[in-house]
């Protein structure tokens, strides 16, 4: 009975409450009523007037009313603590299985906005202020557990300031999802092409001397910019090595007959790892998707982005490309 | 700015307040609470705070267990059973005192503040003066301002925000609370409730002892405080009378049947309304927690808390455990002559068959020199008149014959001392006599509208029943010392300089200095009219004002209307908050840009989403309008700087960044 009727419940603020990247708090989905102390203060409010009636003083009414109003005010006020602001993703996270994934959102508020307690999971609430004088930024995170979209929670916002007395509160629902990669499971026989042509090729990415050298195009990846180089000459090279060697390192989702997908993933995760950690360069296939070989962490990025999204609906490019845009911007403020 | 929430404890700065607050409370109830309670909850108090930085270690359970057991035990061993509200709020008070070492949780300071808040009600049952009731609210303010500091201790400027938001909350809210003041249905009791003290205050007893009236002329405490509707009668005929002592036995005098003790009963306080008539006279008494009432000579009960016994005293129906306002109305004395039962009149002839022989022996010589009673009467007061007796506060010790003593040897007494050898002399010379106590005198309060009367101003005088006039009233004090009855008591020993010898602080004592005397006739004016009308403002006051309104409203109006009031104010504070959001104007003037900017990529038909930093909202702007490209890049840019950059924003900033914005529109 009261399981349905929290049900119900949630499902009427889920309605009221859609699920956005970016949300501001107003009238219209901010909740408040006495937390626990304001029930208790509430029946000593009670208590207080009997006293005044049965003592006929009329110091205790006074000051029962005093009481009385400013819980009538601090709700108010509490209310408009939390109206206002402005919750927005930053960026949804990635992680492997067993890892927290981190969301990073950003607070304004037109106004001075105390101790508000922001929760997507109870044991590890974030408390901030926010003010006029600036957006804060925190992270909230959740334990990556199957491959594929995470969603956060909703994440509770509460706040009981001034008095904590009446809790106001709200949801942001997330729409845009984290990733959770496929776990890594080495693979009992190795499928990345074969063994001559890989060691070759980290030979090769060792020693980038050896790799075709162009200038710099408008789209290359700055991890590609052989930056050594540029400290010492100035000039703005790439290395360019798949073009001549022509025999990178596949990972390919067709290598392991016989497995199933998230086993196939799986493997192909542990792949990305172990060449990754080698910085050797590799690309990958899946059905569907073809990553040119390359190396450094955006790639390794791209490639487990890729495996952990296989077979789900396209997400939201939108976050994803943000978090990178927001890597770059970082890179040309630094 | 961020952080993650702490273990849950108590912020030093708010403990601080809390600890404030229960001191400021506990100054009311000082004289009440016994000392070593005073005294434990200080050093539990203390013993808290210094444990707050850890600097000094809070008791382990076991010896918590013992100290709250060792207190409880000797709360239990000092109240004796007794239920009063008095020792109510003495145990309010240790349990606050023991709940200070186990404060540890925002939970606890709750509880704290939830008693505190109580205590402070209690308060107002003991204290109804106008600087009390300011300094137990200003316990409770401190109290809210503790919260805030719970709930927002890293806020910077925390207790100043604090006491403002504090300040605001209150100004915004005064015209409701006075509203409710007001129209709030003043009901009758629902139920009888223990008295608030059992503990005897300064003022009469029901029993006269010789030493017994002097040790009340040290004190300067309020007594009562008396409007009349007419003329102020004249200083001789200020007798308040409150009881009637009928029993001479070992020297003191007490009453044969002790008034009749009764349940507490509801608490009644209809005091009367209107107008004085011009023959009534308003009296607030302070809290005697008796049931006398005082009144003067041929009185009537007007209001409906006093009744009037045989004697022509007035009692309450409920002892006086606070301040009591009653009204009673002067009559022309009693045409007809009442009668005395056999009964009564042994009852005023009794004396102890033993004792002070010499004063009997002088009682039967006047009575063969004067055969009338009235004559017999005259011939004491004359003989007090002409022979060298005095009035004084420190008479010599009379422990034997104290009659005999006072009249023939130390001849130096109070007016307890002379009522009593009257009495006494005329009792042994068979006229039926007794003795009032009550208060005599007064003076006027702030420009001589109304009658201060103090605990000095007690007197005690006789009344003799001569046969054709009923009880007529006998005062040997004076006819010693006329001063005391025509100037008070101040100007009947100033040759002594005895009046308010120990009292060193009171206003009183200093009252032949113009600036102490001018202020604390003011203070006192101000209590009165405080203690009148808004301690008073109950019952029949409040219906009384509400019959001036249209519709003569009932109480159950009243209660709609107070609801009513409530609903209005929270509808006028909604929708004033709600004015306030949509009209509400970003304080940030780079956020007002900021949102004009992306209004502007709105109308270029991109989707602006407030989750992408400035610089990609600006590539994007760049690839829908490349002209502007350099335009968007630097406003994101600025805009940057402005939030991430460690660089101050100058007007310099702001004038480039509305340049910009006004570049782009175009």
């Amino acid at each position: 009975m009261i399981k349905s009727l929290r049900q119900r419940w949630r499902r009427w603020v889920n309605r009221r409450i859609p699920r956005a990247d970016e949300q501001t708090f107003t009238q219209n989905n901010i909740f408040i009523l006495p937390s626990g102390a304001g029930v208790v203060f509430g029946a000593l409010l009670v208590i207080m007037l009997l006293t005044g009636i049965n003592y006929q003083n009329s110091l205790i009414y006074l000051l029962t009313f005093v009481l009385g109003a400013i819980f009538v005010a601090a709700m108010h006020q509490t209310h408009r603590n939390l109206a206002g602001l402005q919750l927005a993703l930053v960026s949804a996270g990635e992680a492997f299985p067993g890892s927290p994934v981190v969301f990073r959102l950003r607070a304004s508020a037109r106004q001075q906005s105390y101790s508000l307690l922001l929760r997507s999971d109870p044991e590890t609430p974030v408390s901030i202020d926010v003010g006029p004088d600036g957006p804060v930024e925190f992270d909230m995170t959740t334990v990556a557990r199957r491959r594929g979209p995470v969603r956060l929670p909703d994440i509770r916002v509460e706040t009981r300031f001034p008095f904590g007395l009446l809790t106001a509160w709200s949801w942001m629902r997330l729409r845009s999802p984290g990733l959770c990669y496929p776990k890594p499971v080495t693979p009992p026989y190795d499928a990345g092409g074969d063994d001559d042509g890989d060691t070759a090729q980290s030979k090769k990415a060792a020693d980038p001397d050896h790799a075709d050298i162009r200038p710099w195009r408008r789209g290359d990846l700055s991890q590609r910019v052989l930056w050594k180089r540029y400290a010492r000459t100035g000039e703005m090279v790439i290395a360019e090595w798949e073009g001549e060697q022509g025999n990178p390192v596949w990972l390919d989702y067709d290598a392991f007959p016989g497995a199933d997908r998230e086993l196939r993933l799986s493997y192909l995760a542990a792949l990305v790892e172990s060449r990754s950690h080698a910085h050797q360069p590799y690309g990958l296939r899946l059905p569907g998707l073809k990553i040119d070989p390359d190396t450094g962490p955006v790639h390794r990025q791209q490639c487990l982005h890729a495996l952990g999204s296989c077979g789900f609906e396209a997400p939201e490019r939108g976050v994803s490309s943000a978090s990178s845009a927001a890597a770059d911007y970082l890179g040309s403020t630094v | 700015m961020t952080e993650t929430v702490p273990k849950d404890t108590i912020p030093a700065k708010a403990l601080v307040w809390l600890l404030v607050s229960f001191g400021l409370l506990l100054v009311p109830q000082w004289d009440r609470l016994p000392p070593w309670l005073i005294a434990a909850c200080s050093v539990l108090a203390l013993w808290r705070w210094l444990g707050q930085g850890g600097r000094f270690g809070l008791p382990g359970r076991w010896l918590r267990l013992v100290i709250m057991l060792g207190l409880i035990g000797a709360y239990v061993a000092t109240v004796h059973g007794r239920f009063t509200v008095e020792t109510a709020a003495s145990f309010f008070v240790l349990a606050v005192g023991l709940k200070w070492l186990e404060t540890r949780t925002s939970r606890d300071f709750y509880v704290l503040f939830f008693i505190l808040c109580y205590l402070a009600a209690v308060n107002f049952l003991f204290q109804q003066g106008v600087l009390w009731s300011l300094l137990n609210l200003t316990a409770t303010f401190v109290l809210l301002v503790g919260l805030q500091l719970l709930n927002a201790p890293q806020a910077p400027n925390a207790l100043k925000a604090g006491w403002k938001r504090l300040g605001g909350l209150l100004l915004k809210t005064l015209p409701l609370v006075v509203l409710l003041f007001i129209f709030f249905p003043r009901m009758a009791p629902l139920w009888s409730v223990p008295l608030v003290s059992g503990q005897a205050r300064t003022g009469l007893s029901d029993q006269m002892a010789p030493g017994s009236i002097s040790s009340l002329a040290q004190s300067s405490e309020r007594a009562f405080r008396v409007t009349f509707g007419g003329e102020m009668p004249p200083p001789r005929e200020r007798y308040w009378r409150g009881l009637i002592l009928d029993r001479f036995d070992d020297g003191k005098w007490t009453q044969w049947q002790p008034e009749p003790s009764r349940p507490a009963g509801r608490v009644l306080s209809d005091g009367g309304v209107g107008a004085l008539k011009a023959d009534e006279y308003d009296v607030l008494m302070e809290p005697t927690y008796q049931r006398w009432a005082f009144g003067l000579d041929d009185s009537r009960a007007v209001s409906r808390n006093v009744e009037e016994t045989a004697n022509g005293l007035f009692r309450f129906r409920r002892p006086a455990d606070t301040a009591v306002r009653y009204r009673l109305a002067r009559t022309d004395p009693k045409s007809n002559v009442q009668t005395l039962s056999q009964l009564d009149r042994q009852r005023y002839l009794h004396l102890p068959p033993k004792g002070n022989p010499r004063a009997r022996a002088l009682a039967q010589s006047l009575r063969q020199e004067h055969d009338s009673d009235r004559g017999f009467v005259n011939a004491i007061l004359q003989r007090f008149r002409n022979q060298a007796y005095f009035y004084t506060l420190r008479p010599p010790k009379m422990p034997d014959n104290s009659i005999d003593t006072l009249l023939f040897e130390a001849k130096r007494g109070f007016c307890a001392h002379y009522a009593s050898a009257t009495a006494f002399l005329l009792r042994a010379a068979g006229i039926p006599a007794r003795i009032v106590m009550g208060y005599q005198g007064g003076s006027p309060g702030e420009d001589g509208r109304y009658l201060i009367v103090r605990q000095y101003d007690a007197h005690a005088w006789v009344e003799a029943w001569l046969p054709d006039r009923g009880w007529v009233r006998v005062d040997p004090t004076a006819a010693i010392s006329p001063a005391r009855i025509e100037s008070g008591l101040r100007e009947a020993v100033a040759d002594e300089g005895s009046f308010l010898e120990n009292e060193w602080a009171s206003p009183a004592k200093y009252g032949d200095i113009a600036l102490v005397q001018w202020m604390s006739l003011k203070l006192d004016a101000i209590n009165y009219q405080w203690q009148r009308w808004v301690v008073g403002y109950q019952g029949q006051t409040q219906m009384n004002l509400m019959s001036h309104l249209p519709g003569n409203p009932s109480l159950r109006d009243l209660g709609y209307l107070s609801a009513g009031l409530v609903g209005v104010a929270v509808l006028l504070a909604a929708a004033w908050s709600l004015w306030r959001q949509r009209s509400g104007q970003s304080a940030d003037p780079v956020q007002r840009l900021f949102n004009d900017w992306l209004r502007l990529l709105r109308r270029q038909g991109l989707e602006p989403r407030p989750a992408r930093t400035p610089l990609e909202l600006a590539a994007q702007a760049a690839k829908a309008d490349p002209e502007r490209a350099r335009m968007h890049l630097a406003f994101a840019r600025a805009v940057n700087n402005h939030y991430y950059g460690s660089g101050s924003f100058t007007p310099e900033d702001r004038r480039r960044l509305r340049f910009l914005l006004r570049q782009m529109r175009r």
